[in-house]
């Protein structure tokens, strides 16, 4: 009997926060209905959609499999300039714009590099050497992006035509489409098979591989998907910014921002990137408004505070105060 | 394509040029060796310090290689406070993402930091003499940089002398093999770790006095600087000190070869590309095999 009621509130646990969910991404769906689409605030919601689609792909990586990839700006700058190249270059022919052909291949670009560096980076060597690696790579993808000639237009950069722009709604409702689903592959990644093997890679990588677990496949496999949604988020970015240059996207903010997201959040769970997407967003676009010159200084500090005080991240603070009543 | 007559000279420049690489080099594998630190912030460090010798230089008129020295013994301290004040629960638990993420942030601290103080103006210490130049077979040698490549060679050598010969050196040791076993022989991981800390932001101080004596520098040119002694590092393979100083040679060598031959743009692709296949065929350096250590 109690072993029926436990089910049943479990399942009733289970059906509530679906509720809670439908329902927080209905409100956040409506927001451009009843607020307007255009102000800051609406600019800042924007902008922590693209850093929880960044942060759950480096999320995947890192907090999944305890690699630390230092290369996130250049799969995203690898997204925005693919995206950049086939509109201007009319490679496929169809309306470019909103594209969901063009954006797709914009993931696929950085999917198909990330598994190009990640084999050779993966296999022999571990941890940092896979730091210093993406890190690498991403300075050569640089330099190739600004000795690229009339094809990249070097620091110039590329200029899409803007004659589309309607309004910031298509953006949001694009950001969030693709945030809810970065969020819904992790959540799946790691509840799947694959999940499991990542969760036991990065716990003990001897022990998993002596276990038959695949060790390279999962590693590559994880790296491709991440990158794949850091390509798309790239992709939307060219869209609305309309010029894609090194200063623009290949800013080492890309970097520097998905790992202080996760690790502010908590690293390894599923809404830890999204609550880190807010403070952090929260934190830069209106720190430059109210503090303005001071404000990377401050950031510096606070990432110095949170690691110190708080290593485990605003999902590990609410396990710690659950674990004490 | 200009004369190959310069070659020479680009060869001595790059070896001077990438001296300074190496004592950077140097002080991240000792951090790296025994905490598995990251440290990032070693550029942003290293011109924190070029700024030191600049505003002595600049305020009181004192000559730089004479600061040198209370800047060192500054430096030791600012070093055993960053492990105690920043890295000590990271660097105990082994924590990489946190100590890199510290790092980081002591990074961004760093160079807004100056960026308020110094303005992003790029600055040099132009001394008296810095403009006395050797020809020795028609190799055009400043005496500063000269004095650079000495500093260097003499901190490789006495780093790596304090490692075999002293105690506290074989500690360090040590703890960069095991820390566990390290600590079960009675040796304080701490101590040890401060002092690494110390001597690796020590060696930040002999880059930035060399660093602000013999070229100019700006507040975010750090970042890139680290991002090179990084490089040095792998080049030279982790823990070895002769190895780091090598290595920083060689890619000021590769840095401006690529520059003299190929392009300014390209040599950096160059160096991340050696870079790349180092770590993809030679992961333990170009220097000696994996079983070696410090």
């Amino acid at each position: 009997m109690k072993d029926k009621i436990d089910t049943y509130l479990k399942k009733d646990k289970r059906n509530i926060s679906i509720i809670i969910i439908a329902l927080v991404i209905i409100v956040f769906g409506a927001l451009p209905f009843y607020s307007d689409v255009d102000s800051f605030f609406a600019y800042y919601l924007f902008l922590c959609l693209l850093y929880i689609i960044l942060a759950q792909g480096w999320n995947l990586v890192a907090g999944y499999t305890g690699q630390i990839s230092l290369g996130t700006h250049a799969f995203f700058a690898l997204g925005a300039y693919t995206t950049a190249i086939i509109w201007l270059n009319d490679v496929t022919k169809t309306w470019y714009y909103f594209d969901p052909l063009v954006m797709i291949i914009s993931g696929f670009v950085p999917a198909i590099f990330a598994i190009l560096i990640g084999i050779p980076l993966l296999s022999r060597l571990r941890g940092d050497y896979f730091s210093f690696g993406t890190l690498a790579a991403a300075e050569v993808l640089r330099i190739l992006i600004l000795r690229g000639g009339t094809f990249t237009q070097g620091a110039m950069g590329l200029r899409l035509p803007a004659e589309g722009f309607t309004g910031m709604g298509i953006y949001y409702w694009t950001a969030l489409l693709l945030a809810i689903l970065a969020t819904a592959a992790v959540y799946f990644i790691t509840r799947s098979r694959i999940g499991l093997a990542l969760r036991a890679l990065s716990e003990d990588e001897t022990s998993a591989a002596s276990h038959g677990v695949h060790i390279l496949r999962y590693k590559v496999l994880a790296f491709a998907i991440g990158s794949f949604f850091m390509g798309i988020c790239g992709s939307l970015f060219a869209y609305y910014l309309f010029i894609v240059s090194p200063p623009a996207v290949m800013n080492l903010n890309w970097m520097f921002l998905p790992i202080l997201i996760c690790v502010l959040g908590g690293n390894g769970t599923i809404f830890g990137p999204i609550i880190g997407a807010f403070v952090v967003g929260a934190l830069f676009s209106y720190g430059d408004v109210f503090v303005g010159q001071v404000h990377p200084m401050l950031s510096g500090i606070l990432i110095i505070l949170v690691m110190k005080f708080m290593p485990t991240g605003i999902m590990g603070l609410k396990d710690r105060i659950f674990a004490r009543r | 394509m200009p004369g190959l007559s310069f070659v020479p000279q680009v060869i001595v420049n790059g070896i001077l040029f990438g001296s300074m690489y190496g004592t950077a080099a140097i002080g991240l594998s000792l951090i790296f060796g025994t905490m598995r630190i990251v440290f990032i912030a070693q550029g942003a460090v290293i011109v924190l310090f070029a700024y030191f010798s600049f505003w002595l230089f600049d305020k009181l008129g004192i000559d730089p290689y004479l600061s040198l020295i209370p800047i060192i013994l500054v430096s030791l301290l600012i070093g055993a406070a960053f492990y105690y004040g920043l890295f000590k629960e990271a660097a105990a638990l082994k924590d990489r993402i946190g100590s890199l993420l510290i790092a980081v942030g002591l990074m961004f601290f760093l160079e807004n930091f100056m960026t308020v103080v110094w303005t992003p103006n790029p600055r040099a210490v132009v001394t008296s003499y810095g403009f006395y130049a050797f020809n020795i077979f028609g190799i055009h040698l400043t005496l500063t940089r000269l004095i650079g490549l000495l500093l260097a060679v003499l901190a490789t050598v006495g780093v790596s002398t304090f490692l075999r010969k002293t105690l506290m050196g074989t500690a360090v040791r040590a703890t960069s093999e095991d820390v566990e076993a390290s600590t079960l022989m009675g040796i304080n991981p701490d101590r040890v770790n401060a002092v690494t800390f110390a001597i690796g932001i020590g060696l930040a101080a002999i880059a930035g006095t060399t660093m602000a004596t013999t070229y100019s520098f700006d507040p975010v040119y750090g970042f890139e600087f680290a991002i090179k002694a990084l490089v040095a590092l792998t080049l030279g393979g982790i823990g070895r000190v002769y190895g780091a100083l090598l290595g920083g040679i060689l890619l000021g060598l590769i840095e401006l070869l690529g520059t003299f031959f190929v392009g300014a743009g390209w040599s950096q692709a160059i160096v991340f590309g050696v870079f790349l296949l180092t770590l993809i065929f030679r992961p333990y350096g170009l220097f000696g095999g994996p079983s070696e250590k410090v």
